[in-house]
């Protein structure tokens, strides 16, 4: 298995269609869109974002450690409370509850002086592009089906993935690039249904990028691409003669047309993921040794990236369902957690911002939850899961920086003032991706599903 | 709030649809009887049975036979054709209808006949390996009930026969049909603790019974009557109830690891074994239990007798992750025979149960004991030799059970005293991954979370002694452990020690038995459970409940009870549903054998006869195959045959017409490589590798996601439903969350990088190549070998050159130029595409 240097990319697609490749009277007859589920499409209303960069933090990060401030429980610390909340209920040894105080100081942050916690001194920093929702909440309080839900907008069952929705909805800018793609170090909770596309056309299936040396399953050639291009050449000949003798067959001809896109996926992916000619300065912002090929660095730079390519929706998952935000045992888990993306995703927006980038991509940071305000004891080490009340945000094209939107009680226990479900979320970045929520349907079983199930409504209070 | 936003996905954008009048005469088509379809006397040549009058229309052309044998070939067993069998069939002078009938007779006898068509129906029943809750357990005996599927179709088993066992095999009685009833218990699993969510998996079961028999959405009446077939609310809890009052196999969740309710299936001489075994468990424990009663005293005084003599020499704490060697230079003492040197491992912390790494040695001149003498040969006794395994968490006792392999691997053998504490070796010259990666050649110990384990050596002589202890954390994540080696200066002690040995032999001998257990064969399916009457439940919420429902049949098929108050109904049910009288069992099925043949149904929703769903193209030909369905006595055989003999499954492909060229599937493509490559293992694939049950801690952090490489046909692959496998997942294959009634055919350029550089491709292709080259020395001959047994015809002139040419550009050695081009062959539209 070796592998060669490539060629001049355009040199090589030149050869391929002209020496033996398709004829351009078939390739013509092709860019029908009824063959490409990917080809671009209009949006319902004119689009704030055309791409997204969805962050997603496993395992539950705590609210009142990070983004939302709560000096009520540094001040009644220890202050037994009572409510009917999911994780204590028949649970031994939790018959009672105590608040517990935040470990880490919260100060004002950018011109708009939103208060953030010194675990994302980077991140606190990019404030003023940012809107904070410090009133999310979700259904379930399980890692499962809280993840499920904020990828899905169903907490139980399998659904398309709002990647997946979106791709459906918009289609591609690069056909060279996959529409969706997902970069995990590991799988998260409810492991491949995350970026599945379910009862949506395959198409729109989220591609998993692995950090490491072939990123994107088989795009690393394992023969010298002169060799394949001479294999391809011989592969379409057979395929013209095949297609000649039968007349009309769209699904050969579709698939004739995946391989030239396959061979420019082969060119564009590894392109997209050698950083060889970013500069020192560049990498710098992210955080990145030069010629690292994983961490949240890399995945962050990598997003840039292919959203610079044309990829419509870029998931990045932190960490895998184990070893991640999930600090039940201790608290203190959260800084090696918070330090492996603060920096990144810092470097992220303002690289976006720097490149006139975050005027068309929409940034997201999420979770699956929030952790429990208290705990059994009031000097317990870690937190448990709490899916009453947690923190997102989201930054860049169409949103208004520098704002927070909704508050929690005192304790960070309950959403006070303008709750934002899951569904609200989804609703609100469809809206800013030019999709209109309710009319973003696709008919299955004979019934017309929703990435927002019946509810959702976008949260206007964060648009520009 | 929350359940209303769990249950509501069937709500979703109903609005703007027509509304059908539940009940009413002249609604929905398929409610109505089965029309008895005289179909009209041949009346042009071409119409060669009631298939092609029904159709009726221009005379369809007949298509080559090539195509023909490919298309029958993939269609009947998802295998390419034999080259033998397409040289037969080219050459047979009889006219085209009666050479192919015979062709199809052969591959309807084929076993590879039953293994093709069961996985149509593993898609409608949304057949997995797992159980899709929260941490995905495995299903280590769903496949005796996909074994069964493929048994169904081999053996033609009437269908109604084939839908009533699956509903209520365990009743009937009939073989092993209870096995059936595994379609049940394959329902998916919810959430955390699936015993709570069990309310979801009877929606998931109704949903499934109504789509995969009825082609009725059922489960769509669930939070309100549905809103466009006649299904009330009260209907949904009504099959409710029957579902409720059976007990379904419990596959395992993260807080309850282990299945139960698993369905025996022995034979009378295994119960017999069984019975044999019980008796004898019961004397053992008996035994035991009066054991331990004395046992105590004998710890006592053990204990009293070491804490007089007891000498603390060395302790301390290994940290997370952390490694110590206690006697940078060896500790020196004197001993006498018959005292003891005690090692404890302690837990550190609250989570303190760790996996700790021990070299600990006492050498006395030439002489060595080590624990790395005990690497192969731990289980041979406790006491071994001079060595004792303690279990000190309260009362001391020896660790009592045996066990000749952990988590499924032989390498390791422990003794254990419950899940923790245990010591355990790894007896290979190899790491080997469990819980934790585990260094080869290692004696280790781990603590029970409330209580240490000790090792303690008995010494047989007299004199100065060096020891030798290095204590490693074995598995980094926790909280560390401590560690106390003692001196026990009495030389009585160490018969203390042997005494209280002794005196747990009983516990020994009942732990040994219990690994003696025999397996009996179970399946996972259903029985009766505890009858019970369902009440409704207000808008899908399990909390708010209404009026009782008493269990019936869907009102729209006639309603009415299902048997006896003290039954399920479950049996009335089946009956039911594989009745003639019912006016969907056979256009449902008539409909999916049709559009398996012929990519499209009759109804273009296979799984909707609603109103909601297509209506009927040709409604008298769904009614006249559903009736000669039933006369034929649910054949599916039959049905088979009607089709594929008349002129219009006979006809050339095209596009937009009735016999669509169409794309193999991701398991078609996967057996042909495997074929191709002549790697295919033919035999019937059964249970998979799982790790055994005891085993399993599977949880939502470390979920089931092990993947099972094997070269048997793909319905023989296990599917999980939480993790997908991506190369069936890239080729649109069923999703084992839902039932599918047809595939997508989508077409995405990472599919094209799996035929340019996926490495089981290429090593498919290589093995092809070496194929073509050991047929012939001939080129020519050698595409022709190349191209029947991909494309079941010989190779014309023009791809002779085009090969050549090929060839000479590629400038590389012939096998090259082989392996290069089989590559070519194996990636072409020509095998993935069937006319």
């Amino acid at each position: 298995m070796t592998h060669h240097r490539h060629p001049s990319r355009r040199k090589v697609l030149r050869s391929f269609v002209a020496g033996s490749g398709l004829m351009p009277g078939i390739l013509h007859q092709l860019a029908a869109a009824e063959l490409d589920p990917l080809a671009p499409k209009s949006a319902h209303f004119p689009a704030r974002a055309k791409n997204v960069i969805f962050l997603f933090m496993t395992g539950g990060v705590s609210h009142v450690d990070t983004f939302d401030p709560k000096p009520n429980l540094t001040r009644d610390v220890g202050k037994e409370v009572k409510l009917d909340h999911p994780e204590i209920k028949n649970r031994p040894g939790y018959e009672r509850i105590f608040l517990k105080a935040p470990q880490w100081e919260f100060s004002p942050r950018g011109n708009c002086g939103t208060e953030v916690s010194s675990l994302f001194p980077h991140v606190g920093s990019c404030m003023d592009e940012i809107a904070l929702i410090r009133s999310m909440h979700t259904d379930h309080s399980n890692h499962y089906n809280a993840t499920l839900g904020m990828h899905t907008g169903s907490f139980s069952f399998a659904r398309p993935s709002i990647g997946a929705w979106v791709s459906y909805g918009l289609g591609t800018f690069n056909k060279n690039l996959p529409s969706f793609i997902t970069i995990a170090p590991a799988q998260t909770y409810a492991g491949t249904q995350v970026y599945a596309s379910d009862f949506l056309p395959g198409a729109h299936q989220g591609t998993l990028v692995v950090p490491g040396p072939e990123p994107i399953a088989n795009v690393n050639p394992r023969i010298s691409t002169d060799r394949q291009q001479l294999e391809l050449a011989a592969l379409q000949k057979l395929n013209r003669q095949h297609l000649t003798s039968r007349g009309n067959h769209h699904l050969a001809e579709a698939r004739m047309r995946s391989f030239e896109t396959a061979f420019g996926m082969q060119m564009e992916a590894p392109d997209a993921f050698d950083f060889s000619r970013e500069s020192d300065a560049t990498h710098q912002l992210y955080g990145l040794q030069r010629g690292a090929t994983k961490g949240f660095g890399w995945q962050c730079l990598a997003a840039r990236r292919l959203v610079e390519r044309g990829v419509r929706f870029v998931e990045l998952i932190d960490t895998g369902s184990s070893g991640n935000w999930d600090s039940h045992g201790n608290m203190k888990e959260h800084e090696p957690l918070a330090r492996n993306v603060d920096q990144p995703i810092s470097g992220l927006l303002k690289d976006l911002k720097s490149r006139g980038m975050l005027e068309d991509t929409l940034v997201v940071w999420t979770t699956e939850f929030g952790r429990t305000p208290f705990n059994n004891k009031a000097d317990a080490a870690g937190r448990e899961h709490h899916n009453w009340a947690f923190s997102s945000w989201l930054a860049g094209a169409g949103v208004k920086g520098g704002i927070t939107h909704g508050t929690t009680d005192e304790y960070g226990i309950h959403p006070e003032k303008d709750p934002v479900h899951v569904h609200d979320f989804h609703a609100t970045i469809l809206h800013l991706m030019g999709l209109d929520h309710e009319r973003l349907t696709y008919r299955h079983s004979g019934r017309d599903y929703r990435l927002t199930d019946v509810f959702g409504k976008v949260v206007d209070g964060v648009l520009s | 709030m929350k359940a209303l936003r769990a249950i509501s996905g069937m709500l979703a954008v109903l609005a703007s649809s027509g509304v059908m009048v539940a009940g009413e005469p002249g609604g929905l088509w398929s409610l109505k009887p089965i029309a008895n379809v005289q179909p009209p006397e041949p009346a042009a040549s071409w119409e060669r049975n009631p298939v092609d009058t029904l159709i009726g229309g221009e005379a369809p052309q007949q298509a080559d036979r090539i195509s023909l044998i490919r298309r029958a070939s993939y269609d009947l067993t998802g295998l390419p054709p034999a080259a033998e069998l397409v040289g037969k069939f080219v050459a047979d002078p009889r006219p085209d209808a009666d050479a192919f009938a015979e062709v199809v007779e052969s591959m309807l006898a084929s076993r590879h006949y039953g293994e093709h068509w069961a996985r149509h129906w593993l898609d409608v029943v949304r057949y997995a390996d797992t159980a899709g809750e929260n941490s995905d357990h495995p299903l280590p005996h769903a496949w005796r009930y996909r074994n069964w599927v493929i048994d169904a179709f081999n053996d033609d088993k009437p269908y109604g026969q084939f839908v009533e066992e699956q509903i209520a095999g365990d009743l009937l009685e009939r073989g092993d049909s209870v096995i059936a009833t595994g379609y049940l218990a394959i329902a998916r699993r919810f959430g955390h603790d699936i015993d709570e969510s069990m309310h979801l998996t009877y929606d998931d079961a109704i949903d499934n019974l109504g789509k995969a028999f009825l082609g009725l959405s059922i489960s769509c009446a669930r939070c309100h009557d549905h809103k466009h077939d006649p299904i009330p609310t009260r209907d949904y809890y009504a099959l409710y109830g029957v579902l409720e009052s059976t007990k379904f196999s419990f596959p395992g969740c993260e807080p309850k690891q282990q299945p139960r309710d698993l369905v025996p299936i022995a034979s009378g001489d295994a119960l017999a074994a069984m019975q044999v075994w019980e008796k004898q468990r019961d004397i053992f424990k008996a035994k035991a239990a009066a054991e331990l009663e004395t046992q105590g005293a004998i710890a006592k005084a053990l204990k009293d007798l070491a804490a007089k003599n007891a000498k603390t020499i060395s302790k301390g704490d290994v940290l997370d992750a952390g490694s110590v060697l206690v006697t940078e230079n060896p500790i020196e003492l004197k001993v006498r025979i018959g005292e003891v040197l005690q090692l404890s491992i302690l837990p550190r912390a609250n989570h303190g149960a760790d996996t700790t790494a021990l070299e600990f040695s006492i050498t006395q001149g030439e002489k060595t004991w080590s624990t790395s003498d005990l690497l192969d040969g731990l289980i041979d006794g406790n006491p071994n030799g001079t060595w004792c395994f303690l279990d000190r968490a309260s009362d001391l006792k020896f660790l009592p059970q045996r066990h000749e392999s952990l988590d499924g691997k032989s390498a390791l053998q422990a003794w254990k005293g419950g899940d923790t504490p245990s010591v355990f070796v790894n007896s290979s010259h190899d790491p080997v991954k469990v819980w934790t990666t585990l260094p080869p050649r290692m004696f280790f110990v781990h603590p029970g979370p409330k209580g240490p384990v000790a090792i303690a050596w008995l010494s047989p002589i007299d004199g100065p002694v060096s020891i030798h202890l290095k204590v490693s954390d074995g598995h980094p994540g926790g909280d560390g452990i401590s560690w106390e080696l003692e001196h026990f200066t009495s030389p009585a002690i160490a018969d203390a020690y042997r005494h209280l040995g002794i005196s747990g032999s009983h516990q020994t001998a009942f732990a040994k038995h219990a690994t003696t257990k025999p397996a009996l064969p179970v399946a996972y399916a259903v029985a009766e459970g505890k009858p019970t009457q369902t009440k409704l439940q207000m808008r899908g919420d399990p909390e708010d409940l209404g009026e009782e429902v008493p269990r019936a049949f869907l009102s729209a098929l006639g309603g009415g009870t299902l048997g006896s108050d003290k039954s399920s109904g479950r049996l009335g049910l089946a009956e039911r549903i594989g009745s003639r009288d019912n006016p969907l069992t056979a256009r449902v099925m008539v409909n999916r054998i049709w559009a398996w043949h012929f990519g499209a149904g009759i109804v273009a929703t296979p799984n909707d006869f609603g109103n909601h769903g297509a209506p009927p193209t040709h409604p008298q030909l769904l009614d006249f195959l559903a009736r000669d369905f039933m006369n034929k006595d649910w054949s599916i055989k039959a049905m088979h045959r009607l089709v594929m003999n008349s002129a219009t499954y006979q006809q050339s492909a095209r596009e937009y017409s009735l016999m669509p060229p169409r794309r193999i599937s991701a398991e078609e493509l996967r057996d042909t490589l495997l074929v191709a490559s002549d790697s295919l293992d033919r035999v019937p694939g059964e249970g998979h590798p799982f790790p055994p049950e005891s085993s399993w801690n599977f949880t939502q952090h470390n979920p089931f996601s092990a993947e099972f490489p094997t070269e048997k046909r793909s319905v023989y692959v296990m599917r999980k439903r939480n993790r997908s496998n991506r190369f069936f997942a890239l080729f649109n294959a069923a999703d084992p969350n839902a039932s599918t009634a047809k595939r997508d055919v989508t077409t995405a350029a990472t599919q094209a990088l799996y035929f340019m550089n996926d490495p089981f491709f290429h090593s498919c292709a290589k093995k092809f190549s070496m194929r073509i080259l050991a047929h012939s020395d001939d080129t020519r001959a050698r595409l022709d070998f190349a191209c029947m047994e991909l494309f079941a015809r010989r190779s014309t002139d023009d791809e002779l050159t085009a090969f050549e040419e090929f060839s000479t550009a590629l400038a590389a050695p012939k096998t090259e130029s082989w392996s290069a081009y089989a590559r070519v062959l194996l990636g072409s539209n020509e095998l993935l595409h069937i006319d």
